[in-house]
Parts: C-alpha cells; structure tokens; sequence
C-alpha cells in the first residue's frame, strides 16, 4: 500500500487507464492485487466506461456482434433451463397444494414465482456462467496474447470497442434472456401440470396470468437490467484484468464467474429489499 | 463475408423481436392490466360487515368475473361502503333489485363479491346505483339461532306436557276430550314428534358447537372436514325431522280447524275451555315459526362455505357406514 | 504521413530521441537511465537477456507504459505529455510488432488487416481497403492467406501477418518485438530479410528488440546492448563485439556456440 497508484493518476483516464493496467500487469502481483487498488480500478474502469459510452463513433457492428453471441447463442441453453424450472418448479409443488385443495391456485403460484424470482435470478446466474466466464476467457486471452496492446497501439480503443459494446450487449440481452425463460417456464409449467393432472393450455395460462400483477412485473424486469450489467461489467473487468501467462485467463474466467453469481444474488436481494419497501 | 455474419443482425433482431413480444404480451395478460381498457361503471353496497373483502378483489355476477372492487370505505356508524367496478358489457343483464353478498372462491381461496337475483321487470343498473345486501349468516350466527330454537321448542314440549296432563286428568269441559280418540292420538302424535325434535335439535346444537371450537383452531382445518360428516348428519336428520313436525302441526291444525266448525264434538268443547284453547292457539303459533324459522336457519347453512364441505361429502357419506350419533 | 524523402542515414535527424528514462516497477528497478536516439531510416537493434527490460523500453516509446523520470520524444512529440487524439495521432505513424504477433482471434486475416484501417479511416470505402490489404499482404508475401483465420497460420505466417497489420497505416517508424522468438532459424532469417525490405520499402526507422544475436546482425544498421537497466554499448555489431567485457562476450559466446 506504500504506493497508491489509482487515486494518483485519475486525471486524464482516458488513455492512462490501459498505461495503468499494462503496468500492473508488469508488476508483482501481490502489491497489484491490493483489496483499495482494486476498488480504485473498478471505480475507473466504470468511470471509463461510461465516458466512452457518450463519446462520438459507437462501435455499432461489434455491438450487434456482441447482441448475437450474448443473446442469441445462450438462447438454446438459457430456453432448456427455463422450461426444466418450471416443469421442475410445478412437479414439486403440486402435492403440497394438493394436500390444501388448493391446485387450482398452481398456474397463478409458478407464474408469480418464476416470473418474480425464479426466472430472473437462475436465468442470470446461467448468464453468469456462460457469458461471464466467455467474456473473462475471451478478454483475458486478448489480454494475454497481447492483442489489447495491439487495439490500443492501433489507436483503437480497445475500452470503446471490447467493452462498451460486451457490456451494453449484457444489459440489452440479459433481460430479454430472462423474458425468454420466464416464457419457457410456464411452458414447462404447463407440461409439468399435465404430467399429473389435466388442463387445457388456454385455462392454464388465464390462471398463471390472472394472478400475476404489474407490480410482479415491473421490478424483476427493472432488476434483470442490472443483472446484465453486473454480469458484463464483471466478464470484462476480470478478462481486461487479466495477469501475464495462460495460466491468468483460466483466473480471470474462473473469478468472473464466482463474483458475477454472487454480485447477482446481492443485487438481487437489494432489489427485493426495495420492492419490498416501495409496495 | 460470409453467410452467417451477414444472417447476424437479422437474428439478432428477431430475437429481441419475440424476447419484446414476451414482455408486451405478458404486461397485456398480467392480472387486471387488460381491463383497465374496458369501459366500466361504478356502483355501491352497503354492508355490516365485509368479512376480510379487500380492494381488489374480484365481482362475480351468474358465476363470470365482471369486475373489482374498487373502494371499500366506513359509512354511518359502523357500516362499510363498498365501490365495484362493473364492466358495462354486463349492465344489462344486472337488475336495480339484485343483490349482493360476501363470498369465498375455493375452499380458502380469496373473497368474492357476488351479484345474484333481480328480475327484469325492473331497469338495469346504471352508474352510482346502489346494490341491496341479503343478510348472510356467519357460522356463530347460525349456532346461537339453532340454540335460541332448540329453548323454543323445549318450551313448546313443556306445554304440551302441561296440556296432557291436564286432558288426562279429565279436568272439566276438557275431560271431554278423551272421548274423542282421533284428536287424542294426534295431540300424542305431536307430543311425541315434538320431544324427539328437541333432543335432535340438541345434538345438532352441540355437534355444531364443537364444530365452530375446532375451527377458531388454527392448523385443525383439516381435522374439522375429517370429522364433519358426522355434523352433516346431524344437520340433515334434523332437517327431516322439523319437516316432520311441521306436517304434523299442520295436519293438528286442519284437524282442529275441522273440529272448531262442529261445537257437539269433544273439540268444541275444548275450544270453548277459554284457557286450554288460548293454550293450544299458542302452541301452535310457535310451532308454526319455530318450524319456519329453523328451515331459513338450514339454508342458510347450506350458503354457509364452512358447511359446504358436507354437502359435497354427502355422496361418500351415504355410502360409508353411518357414524355413531 | 506520406513522407517520401530519400533513404539516407541522416545523422541529424533523430526520430526516437531518449534522454535520462528511468522506469520502475515497485521495487523493480527495469530501466536505470538510458539515453537513446534512432536517426532517420536506420534500423537499431536492441539486445538483451530475457526480463531485462527491452520490451518495457519499447513499450514506453510507444505510449503503453508511462516513463517515472526522463524524456521520450517520439518523432518530435513528447509521448508522456500526449493524451487523447494526438496520441492516437501519433500512435498512427508508429507499426508495433507484438513478440506473440497479438492477431486478433475472432477475425480472418482479412479483417486483422482492414480493422487499424477501418477503424481510424471510417470514411474509406470497400475497394480502398482491399486495395490497401492486399499492398500489405504482397509486402509480406501472403496474399494466398487471405481469407485465414489467425488459428490456421504457422508462427512465422503469424508473425507476418502481424507486421502487415502494421503496414497497412504506412508507418514511420517500426518497432519490432522480438520478432523471431520461437521460430526456426530459416523461417528466422526470412523475418530478418522482411524486415530489411520493409525498412526499404516503406522507408521506416526501426527499433528491433531481440535477444537473437543473428537477427542482430542480420538486421540491425546499429546495435545497442541493454544491460542492468542500462545501455553499455550502442554501435555497429563489430564495434559492440570488439570488446573483452565479459557481460557482452558471453552474450556472444553463447549465441553462436549454440
């Protein structure tokens, strides 16, 4: 801790904040991986990142191409997970409803569930593991082999262009990744019923959604958004981050996904903390 | 180039397409959001007591959701206002004279409001009217009025008692009356069916007490449907039997009426004994609303969400061995 | 940019001017003053062992790691007082060749090369970047590679192709990170020979960092020694060789006995 780098070079972050990494990852790691430092780099890399997200000449293909693997490459993983949770979700419950005579209330019960918890925060941290660990993989080996350095010398800033585009692409995605589960899940909801029981799709659904308020909506569709952002914010910090040698990309992978899932279970209990006291 | 980079805004927007179709349709179908696009008219219901109803909650009408309630609010000294929203698709078929009543959907479902009744002579509801309330009974009212008939019928056997002594000790003009064997064994028909009422009576009374106890239990719901066959018996065996003594009081009454229109006849005479006869007259008097009153207080149990459960048990109930009374 | 003036090594002219630069890495001491200048059109070949600091010599010049002490003035400008636009300016006349050829995975040769194009020129349209990859390729003689991703090409392919990504912006001044670390000897001194032609071609100044004493010799006009943080010879190979200092002859010794 004898020096302080960060809060002694946040003027001009601009084009220091890549010096800076560059020099951290010459030196030790032991001194570099200082719990204040790092606060320090979050703070600047989400000072950056939002600076660049303003700045003139958007990087509108990479964005796209980012839209098309976070999004629409997770979809098949994210819509067989979201139908096994509520095929799973209703199969469990049933009995126990049954036990109070109260099965009709099974579509209203796994809606509200899915679509105000259970959705959100599974599909997200499946998000955690399939888009955080990518981007900390994929950042990380930039980093490693270089190729950051080589954007940065090119006068292309790799900030601009590897993480404004990841990260909005996570906060843009990453919400309509948990629509598409919630979707599937009273789907399989709805097949889990008619495992057991008999019930028509449409008297299924008008009981799912007949129970299911706006307020049930609007906060888990507001907290998806700063699911995706912890996820890509965490994904790029930790692949951009990355030390010297492969062995620091498998790390940066690894310690994006471990603090995505959990950033995601904090914020979400922040979240339902606030819903809780505004309703 | 190749294919599937050039393919790749397309999916992308697809994808965010059906993912925004996801969110505009569920906002479209969640709850009552889809219904605050339909027209609709306000009314009102004045009640003693709401029973938990909360804003919110929904207005059944022929059994079909036609609205909410809006507004629940204190009116007078201790009455409750209640405001519903009623889609005007359904005005038409609701009547000025209809009425409302508090219910439950399901077995502890939410509370409902249901509009029920009114005839078409009269005009439909228009915006601010102001719905009739039929009085429901609450299971505790229910108990304390089937206890109230319970006394009332003891005190009718208890006349009857002091009346047969009376004819059988052949006390004056009414001595008369053993003669006359028909009018004997009726009033001894009666007796009989009227003691044995007050005894049903009392167990349908004290089956229903335990009954209620057990359900200011918490967690002894499931008990309480467990065992209420047995209230459910008792309740129907009194049903039959009332009905019972409400034929027999009124085939006593044709008998006396006949008998009053010839004075020579052992009855006559009775009747013209000024006590025995203010006597019987009131007896009777009860009889008849007692026996009237106990039948509302049956329907209104069969109303009763409590004991609805034994209705619907009935069919297993028959099949099974009775249980001991 | 377009600065089409003879090739002559012009004494007078310093592209790369060092004066005093000290750099550190916590307790690391990494560079411990040099004073260096690469003159116009000549080619310098920086040696050194593994972890003595070349590479962070190079590093500075080009704007990725930040001096403590000295001066660095890069083609006239002083690189650590640059931010923003002129450093992105500046960055635009100077090629960087990475050790590991740092091509970007996820893109085809083709857009490696269009992508320091299209990125700083938006305004240019499909013909003139091809036209200015295939110029590159041709350079570096691997216009059949075209259409490659990076994982299909071999090291020294690799290596090329990071030297045209270079090209392409028509740089000034080359610096070249050991270029031929982890090739065999004959792909080496096919390195060595591109950048010769390249310093032709193109009419660049060179730094080349390189721990290989051929690839020295082979390509460096001068060569300088870089030892403990220090600069102990800058010369020509013989001037730099001709010498009983046991740091530099068991460089020597050790190079070529191998």
């Amino acid at each position: 801790m004898k020096q302080f780098h960060p809060v002694t070079k946040v003027k001009g972050f601009a084009t220091k904040q890549s010096v800076r990494l560059s020099e951290k990852t010459m030196a030790k790691t032991a001194i570099a991986n200082n719990f204040l430092t790092d606060l320090a780099d979050v703070l600047l890399f989400i000072t950056q990142f939002v600076r660049e997200t303003f700045s003139r000449n958007s990087e509108v293909k990479e964005f796209f191409r980012q839209c098309f693997q976070i999004g629409y490459k997770s979809l098949p993983l994210v819509s067989i997970t979201g139908t096994i949770m509520g095929l799973v979700l209703t199969i469990q419950s049933r009995p126990v409803l049954i036990k109070f005579g109260a099965v009709t209330m099974l579509p209203g019960m796994v809606a509200v569930s899915l679509i105000r918890e259970m959705g959100p925060v599974i599909t997200a941290l499946i998000c955690a593991g399939k888009i955080g660990s990518g981007m900390g993989a994929e950042l990380g080996s930039m980093k490693v082999t270089e190729q950051i350095d080589a954007m940065e010398v090119s006068s292309t800033n790799p900030m601009k262009f590897l993480v404004v585009t990841r990260v909005w692409a996570a906060i843009i995605m990453v919400p309509i990744l948990i629509l598409y589960a919630d979707a599937f899940g009273i789907l399989g909801s709805w097949a889990g019923a008619n495992i057991k029981g008999d019930v028509s799709f449409v008297l299924f659904f008008s009981q799912a959604f007949g129970s299911v308020r706006f307020m049930d909506l609007l906060p888990a569709v507001t907290k998806s958004f700063f699911f995706g952002a912890v996820i890509g914010f965490v994904g790029c910090y930790k692949g951009y981050n990355a030390g010297r040698g492969t062995e620091s990309v498998g790390i940066a992978a690894n310690s994006a996904v471990v603090l995505a899932s959990l950033l995601v279970i904090i914020v979400d209990m922040i979240a339902v903390q606030i819903t809780d006291m505004l309703i | 180039m190749n294919k599937a980079q050039r393919n790749r805004p397309v999916l992308v927007g697809l994808f965010v397409l059906i993912g925004l179709i996801f969110l505009i349709g569920g906002i479209l179908m969640v709850g009552n959001l889809h219904e605050t696009f339909k027209k609709k008219i306000t009314v009102v219901s004045l009640f003693d007591d709401v029973s938990g109803l909360q804003t919110g909650n929904n207005v059944w009408f022929s059994g079909v959701k036609i609205g909410v309630v809006s507004n629940l609010h204190f009116y007078g000294k201790s009455q409750v206002e209640v405001s519903m929203k009623v889609e005007t698709k359904a005005q038409q078929y609701i009547r000025k004279d209809a009425k409302v009543k508090i219910s439950t959907d399901g077995l502890i479902g939410n509370k409902i409001l249901i509009i029920y009744g009114g005839t078409s002579r009269h005009q439909e509801i228009q915006e601010g009217d102001t719905l009739e309330v039929e009085k429901t009974f609450s299971s505790d009212d229910m108990i304390n009025t089937l206890q109230e008939n319970n006394k009332n019928l003891l005190a009718i056997t208890t006349d009857f008692k002091a009346i047969s002594k009376k004819l059988a000790a052949g006390e004056g003009t009414v001595g008369k009356l053993l003669n006359d064997n028909s009018v004997y064994d009726n009033i001894n028909a009666a007796t009989a069916s009227l003691q044995n009422a007050s005894v049903k009576a009392q167990q349908l009374a004290g089956s229903l007490a335990l009954f209620s106890s057990g359900l200011n239990k918490k967690g002894t719901l499931a008990n309480a449907l467990i065992t209420d066959t047995v209230v459910f018996n008792s309740v129907k065996a009194s049903v039959l039997q009332l009905q019972k003594i409400a034929d027999t009081a009124a085939l006593f009454v044709t008998n006396l009426k006949d008998a009053g229109c010839n004075p020579n006849s052992a009855i006559g005479v009775l009747l013209h004994d000024k006590e025995a006869g203010a006597h019987l007259k009131e007896t009777i008097k009860n009889l008849e609303s007692s026996s009237k009153k106990l039948d509302e207080d049956l329907e209104a149990a069969q109303h009763n969400f409590l004991l609805r459960g034994f209705f619907k048990k009935k069919a297993q109930a028959a099949k099974d061995s009775l249980p001991e009374k | 940019m377009e600065n089409q003036e003879q090739h002559i090594i012009n004494k007078g002219e310093s592209v790369i001017a060092i004066k005093r630069l000290y750099k550190s890495f916590e307790d690391l001491h990494v560079l411990k003053g040099i004073d260096f200048n690469v003159f116009k059109g000549e080619n310098v070949a920086v040696l050194g062992k593994s972890g003595s600091g070349k590479s962070v010599l190079i590093k500075i010049i080009v704007g990725l790691l930040k001096p403590d002490k000295g001066e660095v003035v890069v083609l006239g400008k002083d690189i650590d007082k640059l931010e923003g636009k002129e450093l992105d300016a500046l960055r635009l006349r100077i090629g960087f060749s990475f050790q590991s050829s740092a091509l970007y995975d996820s893109m085809s040769v083709y857009e490696n090369l269009a992508f320091p194009l299209t990125m700083n020129f938006k305004h240019l349209g499909k013909k003139e970047v091809d036209a200015a990859v295939m110029e590159a390729l041709d350079a570096v003689g691997l216009t059949d590679k075209v259409r490659q991703m990076p994982s299909d090409l071999s090291g020294g392919q690799r290596k090329r192709t990071g030297i045209a990504r270079t090209l392409i912006l028509n740089p000034e001044i080359m610096l070249y990170d050991e270029p031929t670390s982890g090739l065999d000897p004959v792909t080496s001194s096919e390195i060595n020979e591109l950048i010769n032609e390249v310093q032709k071609r193109y009419n660049t100044s060179s730094v080349i960092i390189t721990h290989d004493l051929t690839c020295a010799k082979a390509t460096g006009n001068r060569i300088a020694m870089l030892i403990d943080g220090k600069f102990l010879k800058i010369g020509t190979f013989n001037e730099v060789f001709d010498t009983k200092d046991e740091q530099v002859t068991k460089f020597y010794n050790y190079n070529f006995i191998q």
